[in-house]
Order: structure tokens, then sequence, then C-alpha cells
């Protein structure tokens, strides 16, 4: 065993060719080899070549975004985030204490259990009347009237949604809205049961395998059968469909090849009627449909029967906001926004535009920068021509 | 003893020489220093080796570029030296780095040598660069060489890229300003421009050289004339400031004849003193004169580069005893 | 230099012994100069500590210019990277070094202009490496190689000093130093900002794909189309291996039975451009080419393109390790080298593929093995001798654009003489009389005809 747990094999696939630095949106900004995914794959090297795991190591590691950018431009297929979780682990593992306790109230009592995260977003709620939540924090304006509407669940479901924790808290409006075209297009939506609310993912990046595996037969055992499993935050998807690899079993093989993101149904099912919308949209990239999951083609089919689509000339380069990324690195994450915001600016022109995002992260992140962002799911359900009624 | 060892021999042991080409062009560059003893030295003569299928020439450095050119054509291939007088020698328009009229569309000459033989001051044979289209093996001696005036090395011996002879090459003028004529072609020969006619030059294909000219409306034409007098100079400038170098230069009333988008102008006058305000003009506007013939009080130059430091100490490290062309670049001297 | 500007930490400095290639250093301290004045700062800080420099760009050199050797200083440009000035008239943008090279072009892209040198790498290395190793790429063929397009440069010298070296007027007085500049990957000098020449899009566009059941049919196409009298602006090759697996990476469309296959593009104006289709059909069909295909959409094109630029890629996929060599040899000489090598690839019982710039005669051997395969460095490196052995003897040269580093330093004295190499030494002293820019890089050590100057401390020689 080596002291990260890395394969060796994995690790030499690295060949050093530096092609990924410019799609690694901290490098971007930072311009630090430390901060690039050949930087860090050599860090981890250096590790396992015996280097201590030093706080200057976890540093490096903990300032990715882990959004996967260097996996798509890696032209030698290196597994950058496979190896950069599994390096988490070894260093969750030798965290100091009181770090230790923090996260773990975190990993295991807020975010698996829905009441907590929804009282918690209460009291947000609350605060942000008050005024008193940082501007830099980057968290838009919550809805109380849509907190207060619950989703419901339609019998003899031909599909299910997922409806996850920070998302389903946070935008259930978007969930609605996903619902409404699902159920246009002639599907009964079934809602994940008991247990199945944390997909898992942030524990995944921050090294909580383990937390990670728990919640996931829980997601798996909430949604059984053999139905589509629909997801509409781009982050709970690729952490569904990675499941086979996380768990390992028949069961969870089978699962994530039931997962789809929401526009890849919509596109598989084949389109909804839409009327045509003199709208510009430019369409946001989340790194886990496109860098993970490689879906950004289905967003794109399935909005631009509709919009005028434009794209941004930057790579796709994330947005900055990964995960719980934009609250630990603030610095960073606002930069690499900046850079985001200036290339959807530039695509736009001088025409008002609205930003197509399929991740509740990124979509608070920016619109906290002043963008009109929009789910695709919102922007299809407002298109799309009812019959009944 | 090979031609190459004698004339490193004879510079070796000689307290001077000038380098000498056929004489076209003696007038640029400092007069040599004609207080030491002297020895005349030339390049040999002769093309060592044409290959069309590689498109490069290894030609020595005395060869009359008259005599390449004819070469060369007969594989239909040419290298645009573009001398005036073709009676000069290779190595003296690369010694002198003057780029023909047609560096708009083949680039300057310090792009077209591929390798270099020479001899140094202390009488040593060198080779630099390399015989093939591309290398990053060691230091640019080639491009270094082109425009040395003969103070680091004689050259005995080039290789020269080649290019295939357009299968249509014409002069136009055209009614356009000249700048409006750059950004509506595609890749001309030479825009010339002399204040009241701008020339054009196409080469390549024919059907685009016809089809160009006749969407522009330009006129067939004979070559621009150059301006005409016994003192010329030559002003390098930043092209886009070619506009108003010109209305200077009326101002003055001295002729002169643009290259559009390189930036080199062609002066000439008669009287020596106008020369001189031509010179201080290209100054005020960022740009230098160099003195091509005449004016024999004139500065060969007129400025001292920024960086004469490094180019002195160039000039030790190839010539330390300073003997080759003694005077032609007068500012080409490191004194700790 | 402000906080956050100088770094020592252990690990960082790991991170910095070396570039893309297989050559290691070790780093003293690492800094990220944010203006020319810092970069200037920075070296003469150096100085006074008797410390040597060294500049990186991206770090994708592949022949160690930018390792670190006697615990130098390592300058990174990444964070000097705001184009500074762009003239859509003179067509000249002013840039700072970090700039990335696909980013310069895109930045011009809407004015109908690009930047013409095109590394594969060209997403991620900075033009500041590009004039460091005067980088080529696929259409360097007609449009020249780095040189070509840096008309000036602001350049800190070995003693902290800047200068200006060539201008923005067609010549400047004086020796070309700008010249000498380019490609002497940064034993000269450090530039601080660049001017390099934009270059108009052509109005015609035509790619080539030209397979063939023989290597030797397709090099000699390469010779027949240059004897034709025809530079197309880019002129490729890939030998079977290389094309099948870049194949089954992309799918761009190249016959997976083909031994090899020309990747050519022809560009200007259309009575030249389907004049030259055309005649480079002929060409091919005549020397035994199976089938010639040209694209003319944008799409088709770049599908073409996007198999070749992803070569290298597609190979880091067959085996763990890889040595890739840069050489140039005459064109008419390709035939007989390319035999070579694979004579030689298989005296060692090495998997070699070829994927290079044909049209320059630039051959990129490339040798694919599992380096913990025990004695295969040895075989590896024989290899490389041995190309490097067929290149000279077919009148080639060293490196046609990855530069020397310290990666084939000691090949030099194969390729010049002693006063040859004692003449470069001289030029480089010239520019650095107290050898602080980049030491041991490029000329073996002794090139200096036993009049050595001065050493930096702490240089071994
Ligand atoms: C009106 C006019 C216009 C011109 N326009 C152009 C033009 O458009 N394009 C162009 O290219 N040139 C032009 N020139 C310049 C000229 O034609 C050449 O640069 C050329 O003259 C030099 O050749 P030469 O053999 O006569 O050299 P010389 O006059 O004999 O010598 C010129 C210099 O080169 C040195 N030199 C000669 N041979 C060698 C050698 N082997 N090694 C090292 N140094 C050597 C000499 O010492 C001397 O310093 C023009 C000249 C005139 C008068
Ligand atoms: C996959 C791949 C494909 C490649 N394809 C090509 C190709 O097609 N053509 C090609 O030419 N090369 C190619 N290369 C090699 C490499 O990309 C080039 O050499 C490139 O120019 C290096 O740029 P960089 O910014 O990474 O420079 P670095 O590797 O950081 O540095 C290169 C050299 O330049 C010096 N340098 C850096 N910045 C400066 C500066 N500001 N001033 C002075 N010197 C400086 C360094 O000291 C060093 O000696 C390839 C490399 C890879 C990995
Ligand atoms: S991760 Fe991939 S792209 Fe990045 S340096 Fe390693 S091999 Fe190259
Ligand atoms: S995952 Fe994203 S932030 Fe992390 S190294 Fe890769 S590209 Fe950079």
């Amino acid at each position: 065993m080596t002291i990260l747990g890395l394969n060796p094999d994995e690790l030499a696939g690295c060949v050093g060719c530096g092609l990924c630095l410019p799609h690694c949106p901290t490098y971007r900004v930072t311009g630090l080899e430390s901060a690039s995914p050949r930087g860090r794959i050599n860090a981890m090297r250096a590790v396992e070549g015996g280097a201590p795991i030093s706080s200057e190591f976890t540093a490096i590691l903990e300032a990715c975004i882990q959004c996967r950018g260097c996996e798509t431009a890696c032209p030698s297929s290196v597994q950058y985030g496979h190896m950069a979780e599994t390096a988490m682990v070894a260093i969750a593992t030798r965290r100091p204490i009181t770090r230790r306790v923090f996260d773990r109230i975190l990993y295991r009592h807020v975010l698996p259990k829905h009441y907590v995260l929804l009282l918690g977003t209460w009291a947000l709620v609350v605060a942000q009347r008050l005024h008193i939540v940082p501007k830099r924090f980057g968290v838009p304006p919550i809805s109380t009237s849509s907190l207060r509407r619950s989703l419901s669940s339609d019998a003899f479901p031909t599909v299910f949604l997922y409806t996850g924790c920070v998302m389903d808290a946070w935008q259930r409006d978007v969930h609605r809205a996903a619902m409404k075209v699902m159920r246009a297009m002639g599907a009964s939506v079934g809602l994940p049961g008991h247990g199945g609310s944390c997909c898992g993912a942030l524990h995944v990046h921050a090294g909580r395998r383990s937390d990670a595996q728990r919640l996931a037969v829980a997601v798996v055992a909430s949604m059984p059968g053999e139905i589509p499993v629909v997801v509409d935050s781009a982050g709970c998807g690729a952490a569904l469909k990675d499941y086979g690899r996380l768990l390992g079993t028949p069961e969870a093989i089978a699962f994530s090849a039931r997962v789809r993101d929401f526009t890849e149904w919509v596109v598989e099912t084949g389109l909804p009627k839409m009327l045509s919308s003199n709208k510009t949209v430019v369409v946001q990239d989340p790194c886990h449909l496109r860098h993970v999951q490689h879906a950004e083609t289905s967003v794109r089919t399935a909005l631009s029967a509709s919009y005028r689509l434009l794209e941004t000339d930057d790579d796709a380069l994330c947005c900055g906001a990964g995960g719980i990324y934009s609250i630990t690195h603030p610095e960073i994450a606002r930069q690499v926004r900046d850079r985001k915001v200036a290339a959807i600016r530039a695509a736009a022109g001088s025409d008002e535009v609205t930003v197509a995002s399929a991740n509740p992260g990124c979509a608070m992140f920016l619109s906290a920068a002043g963008l009109d962002v929009r789910h695709p799911a919102e922007l299809l359900a407002a298109v799309i021509e009812e019959d009944n009624e | 003893m090979t031609a190459f060892a004698e004339l490193a021999e004879q510079i070796g042991n000689a307290t001077a020489v000038e380098i000498m080409g056929a004489g076209t062009q003696r007038g640029i560059g400092g007069a040599v220093d004609a207080s030491k003893p002297i020895v005349e030295v030339r390049a040999p003569t002769g093309i060592v080796s044409l290959d069309p299928a590689d498109m490069t020439v290894r030609v020595l450095a005395g060869t009359p570029v008259g005599v390449l050119s004819a070469a060369l054509a007969e594989v239909g291939q040419e290298c645009p030296l573009d001398p005036e007088n073709s009676a000069a020698t290779v190595g003296g328009v690369l010694a002198c780095g003057c780029s023909g009229i047609r560096r708009i569309r083949y680039g300057p000459i310090r792009d077209r040598v591929l390798e270099v033989r020479f001899i140094t001051g202390g009488g040593r044979l060198v080779r630099g660069g390399g015989p093939t289209v591309k290398n990053v093996s060691g230091y640019d001696f080639p491009r270094l060489m082109v425009g040395s005036h003969g103070t680091l090395g004689m050259l005995v011996e080039v290789v020269l890229k080649t290019q295939p002879i357009a299968n249509k090459s014409s002069w136009y003028t055209s009614e356009l300003a000249p700048d409006l004529l750059r950004t509506s072609i595609y890749r001309p020969a030479c825009i010339a421009w002399n204040g009241k006619m701008t020339y054009v030059l196409l080469e390549g294909h024919e059907i685009d050289v016809l089809s160009q000219a006749s969407e522009l409306s330009l006129e067939p034409a004979q070559p621009p004339p150059h301006p005409i007098g016994e003192h010329r100079g030559r002003i390098s400038i930043d092209p886009t400031r070619i506009g108003s170098l010109a209305k200077s230069l009326g101002d003055i009333k001295v002729p002169w004849l643009a290259e559009i988008g390189v930036g080199t102008m062609h002066v000439a006058t008669n009287n020596a003193a106008e020369l001189h305000d031509a010179r201080l003009v290209a100054h005020g506007e960022g740009g230098w004169l160099l003195r091509e013939a005449g004016a024999p009080l004139l500065d060969p130059f007129g400025a001292v580069p920024s960086n004469r430091e490094v180019m002195g100490r160039i000039r030790d490290a190839f010539d330390p005893l300073g003997k080759l062309n003694p005077g032609r670049l007068p500012f080409a001297r490191f004194t700790p | 230099m402000g906080r956050g500007r100088v770094r020592a930490e252990p690990l960082e400095l790991i991170l910095y012994q070396s570039d893309a290639g297989t050559a290691r250093g070790q780093a003293s301290v690492v800094c990220f100069p944010e203006s020319i004045d810092d970069l200037s700062f920075a070296i003469r800080a150096a100085n006074r500590h008797c410390v040597s420099f060294v500049a990186r760009g991206s770090g994708t050199g592949l022949a160690g210019g930018a390792t670190p050797v006697a615990n130098s200083l390592v300058i990174v440009m990444t964070r000097m990277n705001r184009i500074l000035e762009v003239d859509p008239v003179g067509r000249v943008a002013w840039v700072e070094p970090g700039v990335l090279n696909l980013d310069l072009t895109r930045s011009v892209r809407h004015l109908g202009l690009h930047y013409a040198p095109d590394p594969s790498s060209q997403q991620a290395c900075t033009i500041g490496g590009n004039v460091g190793t005067n980088a080529g790429g696929p259409h360097c063929l007609s449009a020249g190689v780095t040189s070509a397009h840096v008309l000036a440069a602001d350049v800190v010298l070995g003693n902290g000093d800047i200068v200006r070296l060539g201008g923005l007027e067609p010549d400047a007085i004086g020796y070309d130093l700008r010249g000498c500049f380019v490609g002497s990957e940064g034993t000269m000098g450090i530039a601080g900002s660049i001017a390099v020449r934009l270059t108009p899009d052509p109005p015609e566009t035509r790619t080539l794909l030209a397979d063939f059941t023989s290597v030797d049919a397709a090099a000699e196409t390469v010779s027949g189309i240059i004897a034709e009298g025809i530079v197309p602006a880019a002129l490729e090759m890939m030998d079977a291996p290389i094309t099948r697996l870049v194949e089954e990476f992309v799918g761009a469309g190249y016959p997976l039975d083909a031994e090899a296959v020309l990747l050519i593009e022809v560009t200007g104006l259309i009575g030249g451009v389907d004049a030259e289709v055309d005649a480079i059909r002929r060409v091919a069909l005549e020397r035994g080419a199976r089938q010639v295909k040209v694209a003319i959409t944008e799409q088709d094109r770049m599908l073409l393109w996007k198999g070749r630029k992803s070569a290298f890629g597609a190979i880091a996929k067959v085996a763990p390790d890889y040595y890739l060599h840069d050489i140039v040899v005459p064109r008419t000489r390709l035939v007989e080298v390319l035999k070579r090598v694979y004579e030689i690839a298989d005296e060692q019982n090495l998997l070699v593929m070829n994927v290079f710039h044909a049209g320059d005669g630039n051959l990129h051997p490339l040798f694919v093995f599992d380096g913990s395969e025990p004695g295969i460095w040895e075989r590896v490196y024989a290899a490389g001798d041995g190309i490097i052995q067929a290149c000279l003897d077919a009148g080639g040269v060293l490196s046609g654009e990855h530069g020397i580093g310290l990666e084939k330093r000691d090949y030099m004295s194969l390729a010049y003489s002693a006063e040859d190499l004692d003449a470069q030494a001289r030029l480089r002293d010239a520019f650095d009389p107290d050898g602080f820019a980049n030491p041991e890089k490029i000329l073996p050590t002794g090139s200096r005809c036993g009049e050595m100057k001065r050493a930096p401390e702490g240089t071994w020689v």
C-alpha cells in the first residue's frame, strides 16, 4: 500500500506535458504550478516518494476546485479526479482534531439530514433579511414562497426525479420546472423515498469516502426498480453516475446506468413541443456536466429549439463555485468567477443575456455576480406548449 | 590549402582588412579607416550546390546576385535578395542587410539565410546555422551576420532558402490611399507610394493577380521610379508613421518613395544638406536614416543604438583587434 | 517584490525542477514578477547573491531549457500575461511574455488576424517560451517560425539592465540582436515584453488527406510537392501505428489500413489554391496515393486537424514512457532517413512512431516504451544516438523546434567544430558576461577553447 493509496500506474500516466494547464481555473488565475493539475499530480508523486503530508501539501490539494477540466483536456486520459479524491482521503484522516469534529458535524449531521438543512435554510432566509450574510459567500436571495410549498410525487412513476439536499433546499423552483416539463412530456414523476436526500458528492471531494459510500447505498435504495433516474443538478448527477465505481456492487453499477441528466433525458425521450423565444442565452457548462458526465451537447440541443444560444470562448472553464469551494477559498473563487463573467459578457456583446446553468452551485455563485441565471429546466418550462392547462 | 584556409590565414595575419564585394555599395557604413595598412580581401565565387527539390542553394559569398539569379531561374526558382544592381555580391547584400522591395510578401533577407560560414577577425573559419529550412541548434549566426557590415567576419559561403518564381508578376497603380489598398488586398508583393501615386506589385497565380487587379480597378504600370539624386538614404520607420513622415519630408521638399506596411522610405537629393534634414525629420518620427550613397560628410547611421554596449562586446568577441572593415560601424567598439 | 511573489516552500520547489522533458534539476527559490521592473529587480537580486537564474513560461519545453541547474532562481513568467496593445492596421501586438500562444490568436480573431506560429502545444505554451525556443508548428512551413514573427523585445539582460532589441521599424541600427535573442533559450536574458507580427487570415483554405500503402511513397510525395514548386501552408505526415491510434481516439476519418498519411493544407486566393490542390493531387496519385480527400468546410478541416493535434496524447496511452526526438534533414533526404529510423528501432527492438512536419524535413521519431523494463533506457538512448548520427550523416541538424537545452547539449560537438562552438560561447558571453542567465544550457561544457570566463558560484563545470 502506498502512502496516499494511489495506483502507481495511474500516477505514472501523467507525462508532464502541461497541456492541461490552461484548462485549470486555479492555474489560470494564479499562474502557480502548485495550483495546476500537473503540479498537484507531481505533489502527490513527491508524497508517494517520501515527502511528508505537510500543511503545504494539504493546501495544494484543497485549493483544487475538483472541476475536472484537466481530465477533458488531458490527451493521456489521466484520471486526475480519482487520484485527487483518493489523496483527499489520506489527508482527511490526518487532519487536526478540531477540524475533524467540525467536518463530522457538517458532513454527517447537516448535509445528509434534510430537515436540518431546511432549518438552516430558513435561518439563512432570516439572516438575509437582516443583512448579516457576507456578500462574498455568494448566496443568492432565497424565495420563501417556494420553500413553503412542497413537491408531490405522481402515482406509478415512469421516471424518478432526484431532488438532493442543497438543491432541494435552495432551488425548489427548479424541481418544479423540471417536473412540469417532464409531465408535459407524458411522464409520471416519482420522488426518492426515505434516505435518498444527499448524494455524497461533497463528501467524496472532502476525502470522506466511507460517509459517501453509506449515503450512496441509501440513495440507491430510495429509488428502486428500473425506471430512469433524472437529476437536475449536475453535481449530484455526476455523483450518482459514479456510484458504480464508488460502491463497486452490481446493484450500484446497474443504478448508475439508469442515471440521466435532465436535458439528456429530455433529448433522449424526444423534445416536447416548444414555443420560440426571443431570449438570448449563453450556456454555462457546469464542470460536472461537461467534464464528468460529458453531457454538454444535450443542453444545447434542448435549448436551441427555442432560444438563440451563444457560446463563451474560454474553453468552458469552471465558474469557481465548486460545491463549498467558494466559501473555503473565496479569493480564488472570485477571480475565477470574474473570468467567467467576463467571458459571458464578451459572448453576449451588447445583448441582454440569460445564462443557462444546470448546477445549483454555479447558478447561485453566478447570480451573486449580478447575472440572470436560469436552470435549463426553467427555460424549457417557460416555452413549453401545454395542452391541458 | 583550400581557398577558405588561405583567406583565413590572410585575415589572421593582417592588421586591417577591407572586405570587398562588387563595390556597388561601399557608401553604406562609415569609410574604412585609412590610417592602417589595409589588405583588401574578396570572397570566392561560385555556386556550390543547387538543390531545387529542397529549395535551397549553397553559394560562395563573392558570387554576383545576377549570376545566382540566372542559375536559379533555370530551375524556375529565385531568392528575393533584389539588389538594385545585380552585380552586387551575395556577401555584400547580406552584409549591408538591406532587404529588397518585395519584403512585405517574402520577408526580410535575414529570414532567407539558413547557414553561414565566415572568417573572424582572428582568422578562424566558423560555421553557424545549418542547411535545413528549420533549425534551432545553437545561436543564430546567420541572422547575426546579416547587416553586420563585414565587421564580425567575412562571409565566404552561405545557404539560402529559395522559392518558386511566381507564375505572374505585374506592377499596377491605384487611386486608392495606400493604407486602404493594403487592407483590401491579400499578400501583395509590394505597395509603394510617393505621395502622388500608389503602386502595387502583385505576384502569384495568374487568375488571382488578374482578378484582384480588376476587383480593385488597378491600372497596369511600370515599377515606381525611385527618387533620383546623388545623395541617397534609406529611412527605417514604424510603418504606421509613414504618413506623418511623408508630410514632413514634403515640407522640406525631399522626394521619397515609401514601402507601405514595411516602413522603408527611400530618399534622394542632389543637396547633401537636405539628406541631413531628412534624417532629422526621420528622427522626429522615431525612425533613422541610413546613408546609402553620397553625402560623405554625413554620419553613416546618424544615431547610436541604445544597446551599443552589447554590440561592442559582440564585436570584441569576433574581431578583438578591430581589424575587419575598421570604421564602418563606428559605434560597435567596446571600451570597458 | 511584493509578498507572495517569491516562494521557496519545499514541495513547491520540487514542482519547478523540470519542464516537460526528462531532465531534472533543483531550484533554490521561485519568483513571479508582475512587471518588467519586478523582473529586473529579481535578476539584480540574484546577481547580488551570486545565484544564476532561469526563465520559465508554461514549462512545456521538451529539451530541459527551463530546468534549473546549479540551484538557480526560477523566474516564472505566468503572471506577466497581459496583451498590452493590438494595432490592427500595423498588424502588430505588444504582449507580455506569459501570454499563451492560443490566447493571443483568440484575442485578435475578430479582426481577421492570427499569430502564425502554431506549435502543437499552442494552447498551453507562452509567447515568451516560444521566443526562447524559436518555436515552430505545422503552419510554419510557409509562414516561417517564431523568429520571422517577432519584431522587437524589451529584454532584461543577465545583469538586470533593460534593453530594447529590434524595433517596429524594419531594420534596427547595428547588429540584429533581436535575431540572436530569439531561440537563445533564456541564456541571453529574459524577454519582458514582446512585439509580434499578426498575420491576416487567408481567404481560402483547403485541407487534403492523402493515404499511401507505403511510407516511402508518402515521403517521396513530400519531396515531389516541394520539387513541383509548391510550398503548402502545412505538410504533415503520420505513419501507420500513429494513424491507427489517432483514429481510435478521435475518429477523424483516417484510413486504418494505410501505411502512411499526409495532411496537407493550402491557403491563399482561390486561383492559386485550386491550382495547388490539383497539382498536389496529381503528384500524390503519381507516387502511389490510394486516395486524396479534400476538405473544404471549416468543420471537415477541423476534424482532420484534430487527429493530427491529438497525436501526441494518443501515444501516451500505448505505454507509460516516451522519448520524442526532433531532427531536421534536407527534404530530399527524407525517404532514406526515415528508413534508417525504422531500422534503428528494429535493431534496438523498440516501438517507434512518426508524426511530423514533413514539409520542413522536421522528423519527430517517437519511441514508446515501458521505462520499468530492465535495460530499456539504454536501448532508447542508443537508438537516440543512432538517429542523431543518421540525421547528421544526411546533412541534417540537431533540432528543428524544441531546442538544445540540456538534453541535446552534449550532441552539439557532433554537429559543430570546436571553433564553431567557441564562437557561440563568445556570443553568449557578449550578452551575459557573468554567465548568470540559464547556465549550462545549449553549449557543452568546455566550449570555450580553454579561455573559460568566470563561472557563477555553485555551477558544476
Ligand atoms: C539606389 C540603391 C537602391 C538599393 N536598393 C536595394 C534594394 O532594394 N535591395 C537590396 O538588397 N539592396 C539595395 N541596395 C544596396 C545594394 O545593392 C546592396 O546592398 C549591395 O550593394 C552590396 O553588394 P556589393 O557586392 O556591391 O558590396 P560592396 O559594396 O562591395 O560592399 C558592401 C559592404 O559589404 C561588405 N561585404 C562585401 N562582401 C562581404 C563578405 N563576403 N563578407 C562580409 N562583408 C562583405 C563590404 O565590406 C561593405 O561593407 C541599393 C543600393 C542603391 C545604391
Ligand atoms: C505536447 C507538446 C507538443 C509540442 N509541440 C511543439 C511544436 O509543435 N513546436 C514546437 O516548437 N515546440 C513544441 N513543443 C515544445 C514546447 O511547447 C515549446 O518549446 C514552447 O515554445 C515552450 O514554451 P513554454 O512557455 O512552455 O516555455 P518553457 O518550457 O517554460 O521554456 C522554454 C525555454 O524558453 C525560455 N524562456 C521562457 N520564457 C522566456 C522569456 N520570457 N524570455 C526568454 N526566454 C524564455 C526558458 O528558459 C526555456 O529555455 C511541444 C511540447 C509539448 C509538451
Ligand atoms: S495531467 Fe495530462 S495534460 Fe496534464 S500534464 Fe499530465 S499528462 Fe499532461
Ligand atoms: S480539477 Fe479543476 S481545479 Fe482541480 S486541477 Fe483539475 S482543472 Fe484544476
